[in-house]
């Protein structure tokens, strides 16, 4: 086993300081001088044609500087995989929120008095609230190309040979909901613009450099000519991906006032127009041997695209093929729709379309145990995919701990005992995952980079455009970089996320970021490192290759009593004639391939995640009230960089993952959100909680293309945790529900229906 | 018509002039430049907005700053001290009890709060207390756990 100095210890988060002292900055933190304050007027009806957009009024209120309408944007189609949005809608809107006018004023109330001055025709078009509905030859169409945005259909392996083969055969719908990251930061910008043509913007995001290439896109201008800087940032899951136009707009009122603007979302708006999670349909049916092992799977999903595509196109693949790796499927048959809707688009969110699968998946094993006689710890570990296996699309796991995963989580719930004796109303449940670690698609490019200097002093500064939103990625790769490098992690700093500085990164999403940046910081710094050792050679007399660096020294292996520091070597390679400053660069790829479009085939991510967590729910028979009781997520994440973040990591996925399971879902009535506020739409708070939470990483199988043996983590934590819960539920008072949230309402109504059944 | 009110926050007074229908979050960090305090909700449901008054909880979005004129107001900046940390500050760093740290202010002197009231809370008594702050990041344990810590020294 190798010794680390800095990978796996429990460090505090670099930011950290800043984060408890209140000195962090967001962006509603940020004042500029001369600053104007934007706000936005949205379509108040779900589906309408603007006839006419009076600004007259709006205009005269004094102290407003600007007013913006669609006819004053570049009308330019714009998304992440299907162009079909405006900045601001100039012909018709599509949802109860769209943007369609915008106002930059000296102070909040002057921007707000004018955007209620701004009257607006509309013609009122048919609407369209469910996909099936929207999805006939005969509906109204939302976008002139039809209401189906995406249809995917394959069928693998020996399909019929495998219903053949079946035994045992289960088959039913499930569904999931629309629910909202619910990021305690609303969305928001500052945009500057200078006469010189540059647009710089300070922007709440989580993916700065796609950001840039969209606002870009949006806007007509020249990439480069937009600068994007992070703040800090209140939290994302996959919300602050840009792919609503918050930034586009601010950008256009700063250029035609000549001001810096500051636009931040209120919370409504929030609700009413960002990118929840993409809501499922899902018909599974599966096929189970005599012996517990799948025969077939054949699913099919109707996912809700909303008005228009962010990144449910991505998202809905994701839903009906990512599970195929899980277990060792080997014949199964797919089909996705995804179907525009006059309700708010839909994107990405922690678990990216994986989540509404296993919700279904996780169910029917238990389904499929309980008829077979096995146990369902059993009837997974028969099927579990193991390392070295290729799955049926072609995904080459190098490393998977699932196996172990299930065994441990076993034993830390003392499994078998407490389900033998479980009280009345109480029930254990469990459910597997699998989760990528980056996923190939912008371009055929999934890799990161970094540069690094070398200070005289010998600490390092690491230039990545990867950026933090809370999830710990500034520290992890500040730790491989003092791993790397052989320093202590205080001697590592790293730069705020920009795109003037840093070179070109994809962003924080498909838990990414440990992987591949910390692949490409660890070459940064391995390349500084090479130059460092160069010089030291010179120094010490002796060759490059037995060089070691430790504590700050670099020495001759084996000797350690005549060592020199990395700010002696760093400042010998600068003060000299001809000298340098020490500058690494470091980029890395991982090795992934680009599916196919129909048949998903390919190695979409360098390396996956897996995991197994379980729980033990009590049910109230009488008002099917569900309270968790306690959860174990055994996870295998490969090596763990920073085990204390990497535990936080799996908390807080809970949290969203338990509330996905029992209370969450965006109301909807006529396209509007009917819960747009902390009130009416419930996240967990502390006493939701179950107090009883077991975090434990499986570091059985350490992945051999990670830094260190590391892969993702992020989202993982609530892939699972909505099936473990119904499996729970369903053990408890033996009714399985299948549609999220399982509220009491449901479950109560089932209950009462088995009782009715047996009467 | 603009009033001129005397607000003290963090033991230091500050004279300002506001219309009386400006919120106690938006003067406290619009016009005396106090960031930390953040607004998250709006409605007094998340708690991102915690100040104490008079060593009360109260969400600032909630509260007119004419009514905080004559009170103790205490922000987040007000817990770093002669350049030392808060024992909680300290705490929620060694424990990683925050992660995007939006919520991180108003959480900090809810625990206070906490401890103040009941310096030995059991663990039902801290989650209890921590239900008027929303976190969407942490799952609350690792908070949990930092008051844990503190209150047991």
């Amino acid at each position: 086993m190798q010794e680390f100095s800095v990978i796996g210890k429990r460090l505090p988060k670099v930011e950290g300081y800043d984060k408890v002292t209140g000195m962090a900055t967001y962006v509603a933190d940020i004042k500029l001088p001369h600053m104007l304050y934007g706000k936005v007027l949205r379509s108040p009806i779900p589906h309408g044609k603007i006839l006419h957009v009076d600004t007259e009024k709006a205009k005269k209120v004094p102290g407003v500087k600007a007013v913006l309408t669609g006819e004053d944007t570049p009308k330019i189609k714009w998304g992440a995989f299907i162009d079909d949005m405006h900045v601001l809608a100039f012909d018709n809107v599509r949802f109860v929120g769209d943007e369609v006018a915008a106002v930059a004023a000296v102070d909040e109330s002057a921007a707000e008095e004018a955007i209620d001055l701004i009257k607006v025709d509309y013609e009122e078009l048919p609407t369209l609230f469910d996909v099936f509905e929207a999805m006939k030859s005969d509906a109204p169409k939302i976008h002139e190309k039809g209401n189906v945005a995406l249809h995917q259909k394959f069928v693998k392996g020996d399909f019929e040979g495998g219903m053949k083969e079946a035994a045992y055969v289960f088959e039913e719908d499930f569904t999931t909901p629309i629910v909202w990251h619910a990021y305690l930061e609303t969305m928001g910008a500052i945009a500057t613009y200078s006469l010189s043509g540059k647009l710089s913007i300070w922007l709440s995001t989580q993916t700065l450099f796609m950001a840039r290439q969209r606002i870009a896109r949006a806007l007509g201008m020249r990439i480069a000519d937009i600068r994007l800087i992070q703040p800090s940032v209140g939290g994302g899951f996959g919300g602050k991906s840009c792919d609503e136009p918050t930034a586009m707009i601010c950008g256009l009122l700063a250029k035609k006032t000549g001001r810096p603007v500051r636009l931040i979302n209120t919370r409504e708006e929030e609700f009413q127009a960002s990118r929840p999670r993409v809501a499922a349909n899902i018909h599974l049916k599966m096929g189970f041997r005599k012996d517990g092992t799948i025969a077939f799977k054949d699913a099919r999903t109707v996912n809700d695209n909303g008005a228009y595509s962010a990144k449910a196109p991505a998202t809905t693949g994701v839903t009906l093929t990512r599970i195929d790796t899980l277990y060792r499927f080997k014949s199964i048959r797919g089909e996705a729709i995804l179907v525009y809707t006059n309700k708010v688009p839909t994107g990405a969110f922690r678990g990216f379309g994986n989540p509404p699968m296993h919700f279904a998946v996780e169910q029917m094993m238990d389904m499929a145990a309980k008829e077979i006689g096995l146990d369902p710890t059993e009837i997974r570990l028969r099927n579990a995919t193991q390392v070295g296996d290729v799955s049926i699309h072609g995904w080459r796991v190098n490393s998977c701990a699932l196996s172990d995963s299930i065994r441990k989580a076993a034993e830390l719930m003392n499994w078998k005992e407490e389900r033998a004796h479980k009280k009345a109303h109480q029930g254990l449940g469990m459910g597997c995952f699998i989760h990528v670690s980056g996923k190939r698609h912008f371009g055929n490019y999934d890799g990161s980079s970094a540069v690094v200097k070398v200070n005289e002093d010998g600490k390092l500064t690491i230039f990545s455009g990867e950026g933090e939103i809370g999830q710990g990625a500034f520290t992890v790769l500040s730790q491989i970089a003092a791993e790397e490098l052989g320093v202590p992690a205080k001697d590592v700093e790293i730069n705020v996320g920009d795109t003037d500085t840093s070179t070109y990164c994809h962003g924080a999403y498909a838990s990414r970021l440990t992987y591949i940046a910390g692949n490409a910081v660890k070459a940064a710094v391995a390349d500084a490192k090479r130059q460092l050792f160069k010089m030291a050679s010179e120094m010490l007399e002796a060759i490059p290759e037995d060089l070691v660096s430790k504590d700050a020294k670099i020495f001759v292996k084996g000797d350690p009593s005549k060592a020199l520091t990395v700010s002696e070597v760093a400042r010998a390679c600068l003060y000299r004639e001809g000298g340098f400053p020490v500058i690494g660069r470091g980029t890395w790829d991982p090795p992934s391939e680009l599916q196919t479009k129909d048949t998903r085939d390919g190695n979409t991510s360098g390396a996956y995640s897996f995991g197994t967590q379980m729980c033990k729910v009590e049910v109230d028979p009488e008002t099917g009230k569900v309270k968790v009781l306690s959860f174990i997520a055994a996870h295998d994440s490969g090596k763990v960089i920073n085990p204390m973040l990497a535990e936080g990591q799996i908390e807080g996925a809970l949290q969203q993952g338990i509330g996905y399971a029992l209370c969450e879902e965006m109301a909807f009535e006529d396209g509007k959100v009917m819960n747009p506020n902390f009130a009416d739409y419930k996240i967990l708070s502390a006493d939701d909680m179950p107090e009883k939470i077991k975090i434990h990483f499986v570091e059985t199988c350490v992945e051999p293309t990670g830094p260190f043996g590391a892969k993702g983590l992020g989202e993982p934590g609530l892939v699972a945790t909505s099936p473990a819960i119904a499996n729970a539920i369903c053990d408890a008072v033996g009714v399985r529900i299948k549609g999220l949230p399982m509220t009491p309402e449901k479950i109560l109504k089932a209950i009462k229906e088995k009782n009715k059944a047996a009467r | 018509m603009k009033r001129k009110i005397l607000l003290n926050i963090n033991d230091e007074d500050y004279e300002v002039e506001i219309d009386p229908n400006r919120l106690l979050v938006d003067v406290i960090r619009e016009d005396i430049g106090l960031t930390g305090t953040k607004k998250g909700c709006e409605i007094g449901v998340c708690g991102a907005c915690t100040v104490l008054m008079d060593g009360k909880l109260v969400s600032s979005c909630l509260m007119l700053a004419i009514y905080a004129a004559g009170k103790k107001i205490t922000t987040i900046e007000g817990l770093f001290k002669n350049g030392e940390l808060h024992p909680l500050q300290k705490a929620f760093l060694d424990y990683g009890s925050f992660q995007c740290g939006f919520c991180t202010p108003g959480m900090v002197l809810a625990s206070k709060a906490i401890l103040e009231e009941n310096p030995h809370p059991t663990e039902h008594e801290i989650r209890e207390g921590l239900n008027g702050n929303l976190c969407r990041c942490t799952g609350y344990a690792k908070v949990v756990e930092a008051i844990q810590a503190v209150a047991g020294k």
